[in-house]
């Protein structure tokens, strides 16, 4: 069977077209090379400058940021990339916590160990539920996945999070003295952990950066765009949904860890069941598609409450805006859950102004 | 050679195709029928999205039923959809080069092959160009790039010329018929654009209510009474 | 083990929990057949309407008017949202519009706890007046509460069903069920079909939230996950029969209950709901074979 063009005068025409045509291959454009440039720069302005910058309240909170915007990152790809919906992050991320925390009190591994194997085994734990749970149609995949975010729920409040006890749970119930979950050696104070979370949450979205300009990123498109299709193209569509969980559920993982030596103590009531549907508010909110728009996520998710907090404003309201911003999102995005188009940040601020202008007295909490 | 025997589909209380036996020879086949007819149902079939209650589909000596869905264009089975499929925030050269991707037709020969099939098609593109700039006949060409790239052996192009204005049409036409020369694949036309599917296919087969109602010579099926009769009573213009 | 005296009275809760559970997975299960909606916010409409009646009675307020008005918040704020959101999201994928009702979910939880807070430990009930009193049966109190959850759960299915195979509205769902436009061409009003459906959803809610706030607890997070027990039958059922809906209710809150007195499984007793949803879904169906879902013909 010969290729289109397939004569040797066509072959001829076809090398002397494809040589006056520009190679297809990627070559990186002053666009491209000026945003890596202006990432960089954030990057280091935000280890370097933030910190002096802050007070230790607002440093915790950055900490944050960085945690959730790798959880975030986790459901974009998910969401954004793939086309898959999963209400149980927030269960992935208690698991990964849970695993960095066993180690760290069981071994005196160092962190990146530690961090790397709570990422394997969350990352294994996705899989085998993913195994069965991706052969679901997308809207029953949403809702297994919501209903394992509840029973995780169930299990940690019974398990509880291991605090230097003994025997696999490690949990010492009747301890008095619990000690903190350890930190890495080199970022034991609170700016230094937050550098340590910043540069790891990097790590991650570069990995997520180069998977989505690599084979899998371009399957994924495919996927998303249709799953008929895709299987014609000869896509093996299950495969690669499975690959996106196990990403998703490796950086959550990791993700996990980092939480657990920001925090010191780990609390079952820390993964409440609604966190991860207002996670997946934030991702919507930011924008599931983009990489910046994880940032954005953790921003919101992380650093608004610290400032509400600071300003006397209850978190609840927070609650209440993410409702409402889910709800724009889906009503004016174009094309399903994954809207490539940046969300109206102008009326996010517009409605943060309203709710500062109208902050009530000192209420008893963050809520 | 495209042999369907008996093939039959079933949707709850709907009998999609009925037994529906024909023979595709070689070179560029067209499928007709008025709308509910199962076209696409029979497309569905050959993709593998749709299992049959029954029958056999044997391509080229070979048992077309048996494989799974995505291993099907690693045969060699291309296709090309209603609606859009080409992934618009990618470039022409990447959607393309994902089909020789997956089809496992290896990386030494992937880029000739895929500029080879945009210059096939007559796509006057950059293909580092994101197919979302395109316009939509440019990027109907773009799938039927994506449906000859590589060594098909069987290429099904579903009403492609759906929407697309005289000229673009007429440019069509010519790129299909040369497809069974240049890529050596068979090829089925389903469209309702008669003088598409008169100029391209030498052979036409008609679906009435999932059943064969005529097949043979073009120009003599569109002549049959049986096949105008179906089409009496919708707005189709033979 | 425990004996089988430990665990007559789990089976009468047990029974109750599901009638309630059966009440509202019948509820949801309609509404998606007519909308394609999964109404996730089910719980949070009954919760705050629950707790509107809670603080209606406290201030005084005789009990039907509390109840009242939790039946009449929760059919209210269903049938806004469905008159608001449904034409909006029509045309969508039901993950979307299922999506869309945890977006109302939020704006209700976050309400709830800014206007009943719970910190500082005070902890909220509801009684019925048919708490007290009751019958025996064998060695077990059954309250008329109790009763009328079982009964209003079967009831409700009965009444359902009946009524989507011989009303002329009931007739309607089912066919928009199959296919919106081809019903709409017909000449049946979409519109008020819809309504219906949403109103009759959210009176379900109110009343599922009044039965679990005395059943189980008036707690907002408690009574608006709740929805995942009713949510695992109507799974269970693939979203379709409100039968197995029934079936599947009555199951899961017996096997819920049986577990209370079981040492070693007690504390698991909530993963009941997921866990047999998952077995339902995952092991024991093909999980949707087919790639392409709607059957319908295109060319």
């Amino acid at each position: 069977m010969a290729a289109p063009g397939g004569g040797t005068a066509a072959d001829t025409e076809v090398r002397a077209a494809s040589a006056r045509q520009r190679p297809p291959l990627p070559r990186p454009s002053t666009g491209t090379l000026v945003r890596a440039a202006v990432i960089v720069v954030l990057l280091l302005f935000v280890l370097f400058a933030l910190p002096q910058l802050m007070s230790l309240y607002y440093v915790d909170a950055m900490t944050q940021v960085a945690v959730w915007s790798m959880a975030a990152l986790g459901l974009g790809v998910l969401v954004g990339r793939v086309g898959l919906v999963s209400l149980g992050q927030v269960a992935v991320l208690a698991i990964g916590a849970w695993v960095a925390a066993r180690l760290l009190f069981a071994t005196e591994q160092p962190y990146p160990l530690v961090l790397l194997e709570a990422g394997l085994i969350t990352m294994l734990l996705g899989t085998l539920i993913g195994l069965p749970a991706l052969r679901l149609r997308g809207l029953y995949l949403a809702l297994i996945t919501l209903m394992l975010a509840g029973a995780l729920t169930v299990v940690l409040a019974t398990t509880n999070f291991p605090n230097g006890g003994h025997g696999f749970l490690g949990y010492n119930g009747s301890s008095v003295h619990i000690p903190p979950i350890r930190r890495p050696s080199i970022a034991a104070s609170d700016p230094a952990y937050f550098r340590y979370a910043v540069v790891v949450a990097a790590l991650m979205f570069l990995l997520v950066f180069v998977h989505i300009r690599t084979r899998p990123g371009r399957a994924w498109a495919a996927v998303r765009q249709s799953e008929p299709a895709a299987l014609a193209a000869g896509i093996n569509t299950w495969l690669y949904k499975l690959w996106a969980f196990a990403l998703a559920s490796f950086i959550t993982g990791v993700a996990g860890g980092v939480l657990a030596g920001a925090n010191h103590y780990l609390y079952s009531l820390n993964f409440p069941t609604y966190y991860s549907i207002t996670l997946l508010a934030v991702v919507l909110m930011g924008g599931a598609y983009s990489l910046w728009g994880a940032v954005i996520a953790g921003l919101l998710w992380a650093l608004l409450p610290s400032l509400l907090q600071d300003w006397g404003v209850s978190a609840d309201w927070l609650t209440i805006l993410f409702g409402v911003g889910v709800l724009q999102v889906l009503t004016t995005a174009p094309r399903g859950l994954a809207d490539q188009v940046p969300k109206d940040l102008a009326r996010l601020g517009r409605l943060l102004r309203g709710l500062v202008r109208k902050r009530a007295p000192s209420e008893s909490g963050a809520g | 050679m495209i042999e369907v025997s008996g093939l039959t589909v079933r949707f709850g209380g709907v009998t999609s195709l009925d037994g529906m036996s024909v023979t595709f020879e070689a070179g560029t086949c067209g499928l007709i029928g008025p709308n509910g007819a199962g076209k696409t149902t029979f497309f569905n079939v050959l993709s593998g999205f749709v299992r049959p209650a029954a029958g056999t589909v044997r391509a080229f000596g070979e048992d077309l039923l048996s494989l799974v869905h995505f291993r099907r264009a690693r045969w060699g089975v291309r296709r090309t959809f209603q609606t859009e499929q080409a992934i618009e925030e990618l470039s022409v050269f990447d959607n393309v080069a994902m089909i020789h991707e997956h089809a496992r037709l290896g990386g030494a020969s992937r880029r000739q092959d895929v500029l080879g099939a945009i210059s096939f098609v007559g796509l006057d593109a950059d293909p580092s160009a994101r197919v979302a700039t395109l316009a939509a006949g440019q990027r109907r060409l773009v799938e039927v790039a994506r449906a000859v790239v590589g060594r098909p052996k069987l290429v099904l192009l579903d009403e492609p010329a759906a929407g697309l204005p005289d000229q673009e049409t007429e440019h069509l036409s010519e790129v299909i018929r040369r497809i069974p020369e240049q890529a050596g694949a068979l090829t089925i036309l389903v469209d309702h654009d008669m003088s598409l599917v008169s100029a391209c296919c030498e052979t036409t087969a008609v679906l009435d209510f999932g059943k064969l109602i005529a097949s043979g010579p073009t120009a003599e099926v569109l002549r049959d009474e049986r096949v105008i009769r179906a089409y009496l009573g919708t707005a189709e213009v033979l | 083990m425990p004996s089988w005296q430990d665990f007559e009275p789990f089976i009468v809760s047990g029974l109750a929990l599901g009638g309630v559970y059966a009440l509202s997975g019948v509820g949801m299960v309609v509404l998606y057949q007519a909308t394609g909606v999964v109404y996730l916010a089910f719980g949070a409409v009954g919760a705050m309407g629950a707790l509107i009646a809670w603080s209606l009675i406290n201030a005084h307020a005789p009990g039907w008017v509390g109840w009242l008005a939790c039946v009449a918040f929760a059919a209210l704020v269903t049938l806004a949202y469905g008159m608001v959101f449904g034409p909006a999201l029509a045309k969508r994928d039901p993950l979307v519009k299922a999506v869309a009702t945890l977006g109302l979910t939020l704006v209700l939880f976050g309400l709830m706890d800014l206007l009943w807070t719970t910190s500082g430990g005070q902890s909220r009930a509801i009684t019925l007046p048919t708490d007290n009193g009751g019958f025996m049966v064998g060695q077990v109190q059954v309250d008329w509460t109790q009763v009328i959850s079982l009964a209003l759960g079967v009831a409700i299915t009965v009444a359902t069903g009946a009524f989507l195979r011989m009303s002329k509205l009931g007739t309607a769902m089912r066919a928009m069920a199959n296919d919106r436009e081809i019903t709409a061409t017909l000449g049946v009003p979409v519109r008020r079909v819809e309504a219906a459906a949403w109103l009759g959803c959210g009176v379900l809610a109110g009343l599922a939230g009044v039965l679990l706030a005395d059943l189980v607890a008036l707690d907002a997070t408690t009574l608006t996950f709740l929805v995942i027990s009713s949510l695992a039958a109507t799974l269970i059922a693939r979203l379709r029969s409100i039968t197995v809906t029934f079936v599947a209710a009555i199951v899961i809150g017996l096997v819920h209950d049986l577990l209370t007195p079981i040492q070693s499984l007690s504390n698991y007793r909530d993963l009941t709901p997921f866990v047999l949803a998952a077995i339902a879904l995952l092991v024991l169906s093909s999980g949707g074979g087919r790639v392409l879902a709607r059957s319908r013909e295109e060319a």
